[in-house]
């Protein structure tokens, strides 16, 4: 029964093994969903979904199967590979970007059905076809200003006007369930365990100890349970340019905060760069100066800074650089991570912007100085590697890097 | 898998405090007859760990919990092998120490198996199975799959001859294993519409005014709409806030104009202030 309406669920994007299509066939068989269309929706449903944000996608699909409505237009799994692996381009000037056509939404969405119908192999770097890297309005990673981004990959310059992303992709939803596990397995590596805890467990050799000592009579022996004692400060970026990243800036404090079991994470915002102040608040409100900071944290924490590092570079190297209203700073921004760098031994910056893009003066300017790894799992395990003191690897990759290491930068 | 134990069971249906849609309900028959574990997934205070109550009563089975806390590990669910007290009977009791048997506590899970090779089914609740660590659910896989496990001390198996019926709870604090989802029968409540909000109340309240229960679900829901609030109110709060409004006598009329006794609902300060704001005539 309903043979069709598994693949049509797989097409909605939806993880149906064949083992839960059975599950659901079997209870059709056994009698346990009775015979109404609303029993069988609601129980299927339950079988097939894992999470509440797969519910929409089973929606469509039944909509699609039972009433006859139409899925989502997919694209293809081949278009899709095509722009998985953009190739980086040299910037565009303003006035080649203004001699682009502008394009509505509408007008858009038109252009795309009718490339995507014509549209046969890989392009990269071109202006018409949908591809990567180019200044055709339509793919990704491209500089079209008021183009559509097709796909999951990087942003190219962060302008595409709205994101075709067809149902068949795991969503970013699914991206964060995978990788909130996966980056909390890896912080837990920070680890330090030392017996400082107020709470006592039994000291089993000891007791057995002093009970032999005491002929035989049972003598308990407590001592602290053992505790994580690592501790992180968290540096965020809160600028407009991370709006997109937002997801898995959110992925990443998830998982630092409760997935560690870390004994302490403080965190921080920032805009851009850092200056005299850091804020306490996402909203940039509160104050706490960076020379009150540094002075209070006890040795050995750790320091994560999460950010694009993408700025103008005058907001990096210049004395009154910061952009953010009612911040004035004599000291340039470039100092003030000094300063930083000097008082946190261990420290490392996570960036989502993917690496080809990392030649950036001001990107390579601020790795230089707190080592820079891209906002994904690997990164992330390779941080760790570098906070736990155990970087030689990691300088190796580094190395490999298309641009100037960071002694040649100063 | 036995599909056969289903007929000894009547179909879930609810029971006169629990009301559970048509949806619920044959989602949790579903669970029971494939002998898969429901997990249970929903803002808090939608009545995930009640759903467990309500399917123990519905059903007239008895009903172990297992409350998770952070440091819970899997093992604890299966037994416990109480050495201390052993050593302690080997000198001072009048126990007989040779039998391991008697230190050996069966955990609910052990419990629950244990009981069911006796023949008796029982239902058993997984509390807030987020709370644990994140490996904690996968710890559980095997034994939930076998529905058997060994003591080591003693060499005993306990095999549960039927599956229990088992319901987790989970506040979507972290994330569950994929291997541990795929598993289970997954339920993501739904916060009630008004009129479920009112079916509710009036289980909890038979006798309330009905125009009073209008406002207060009228100011509710307005509350629950305003933007950014760090805590929701809950259904559980809603009872407790008409319990209060009753009590004081105030009538439905003087509730569409204030909000008295805010912090039965209102938890946080911050959320106290915005739904004030939100009220506030816009100027």
């Amino acid at each position: 029964m309903f043979e069709g309406f598994h693949s049509v669920l797989r097409l909605a994007g939806l993880k149906v093994g064949v083992g839960e299509w059975l599950t659901v066939t079997q209870a059709l068989d056994s009698g346990l969903i009775g015979p109404s269309l609303k029993e069988f929706y609601s129980t299927s449903r339950a079988l097939v979904c894992r999470d509440e944000a797969d519910y929409d996608k089973f929606d469509q699909a039944f909509a699609a199967y039972f009433q006859g409505a139409a899925l989502p237009t997919p694209v293809s799994q081949m278009l899709q590979s095509w722009l998985d692996d953009p190739l980086a381009k040299p910037p565009l000037s303003a006035e080649e970007l203004a001699a682009l056509p502008h394009y509505d939404l509408e007008q858009l969405r038109k252009l795309y059905e009718e490339r995507l119908k014509e549209q046969t192999e890989r392009h990269d770097g071109g202006s018409h076809w949908i591809g990567t890297g180019g200044t055709s309005p339509f793919g990704q990673g491209g500089q079209h200003p008021t183009g559509m981004r097709v796909g999951d990959g990087a942003s190219g310059r962060g302008q595409a006007i709205a994101t075709a992303r067809a149902r068949r992709f795991r969503t970013y939803r699914d991206d964060i369930v995978l990788d909130t596990r996966q980056l909390a397995v890896a912080v837990r590596r920070l680890r330090r365990l030392e017996r400082k805890s107020r709470r006592l467990e039994l000291d089993m050799p000891e007791t057995i100890r002093k009970t032999a000592a005491n002929g035989g009579d049972i003598e308990i022996v407590e001592r602290p349970e053992r505790r994580n004692q690592a501790r992180v400060v968290l540096m965020l970026d809160a600028g407009g340019s991370m709006d997109a990243h937002v997801r898995s800036v959110q992925a990443f404090f998830s998982a630092m905060k409760q997935g560690g079991g870390l004994r302490e994470v403080e965190a921080y915002y920032f805009h851009n760069c850092v200056y005299a102040d850091v804020y306490t608040d996402m909203a940039l409100l509160k104050k706490k100066s960076l020379a009150e900071l540094t002075r209070s944290v006890p040795p050995n924490t750790n320091l994560v800074m999460v950010g694009d590092a993408w700025m103008a570079p005058r907001e990096l190297f210049s004395p009154y650089g910061s952009i953010e209203y009612g911040t004035s700073d004599e000291v340039p921004g470039v100092d003030r991570l000094r300063e930083l760098a000097a008082a946190f031994p261990k420290r490392v910056w996570l960036n989502p912007i993917p690496e080809n893009y990392w030649g950036e003066s001001t990107i390579r300017a601020v790795g230089a100085l707190v080592p820079m790894f891209p906002m994904t799992v690997e990164g992330m395990v390779a941080a760790v590697q570098v906070l736990l003191g155990r970087g030689d690897k990691i300088a190796k990759r580094a190395a490999k890097r298309p641009w100037p290491s960071p002694q040649d930068v100063f | 898998m036995s599909i056969a134990s289903l007929s000894q069971l009547p179909a879930w249906t609810g029971t006169e405090t629990y009301i559970a849609d048509e949806g619920l309900q044959s989602i949790v028959n579903v669970a029971v007859g494939l002998g898969r574990p429901l997990l249970v997934k929903g803002e808090p205070g939608t009545g995930k760990t009640l759903l467990a109550y309500a399917v123990a009563e519905g059903l007239k089975l008895p009903l172990l919990t297992w409350h998770i806390k952070s440091t819970t590990r899997a093992q604890d669910g299966l037994y416990l092998y109480d050495t201390v007290a052993r050593l302690n009977d080997s000198r001072f009791g009048d126990h007989d120490v040779r039998d391991i048997a008697q230190y050996i506590k069966l955990g609910p899970l052990g419990e629950a198996f244990e009981r069911s090779q006796k023949g008796e089914r029982v239902v058993l609740l997984i509390d807030e199975i987020d709370k644990a660590d994140i490996e904690f659910p996968n710890d559980l896989l095997h034994e939930l799959d076998a529905m058997r496990f060994t003591i080591a001390e003693t060499g005993k198996e306990i095999r549960a001859a039927q599956r229990p019926i088992v319901l987790i709870t989970s506040n979507a604090e972290k994330e569950l294993p994929d291997a541990f989802l795929r598993r289970c029968v997954f339920h993501y409540i739904e916060f009630p519409d008004e009129s479920q909000l009112a079916r509710i109340c009036r289980v909890h309240h038979p006798d309330v005014d009905e125009k009073l229960l209008a406002a207060a679900l009228r100011k509710f829901v307005q509350i629950r709409a305003v933007q950014d609030l760090r805590k929701k109110p809950t259904t559980s709060e809603l009872i407790d806030w008409l319990s209060s409004l009753r009590l004081s006598g105030i009538d439905a009329a003087k509730l569409e104009a204030t909000l008295p006794f805010a912090g039965v609902l209102l938890k946080q300060e911050n959320d106290a202030q915005r739904v004030l704001r939100a009220a506030s005539p816009r100027r």
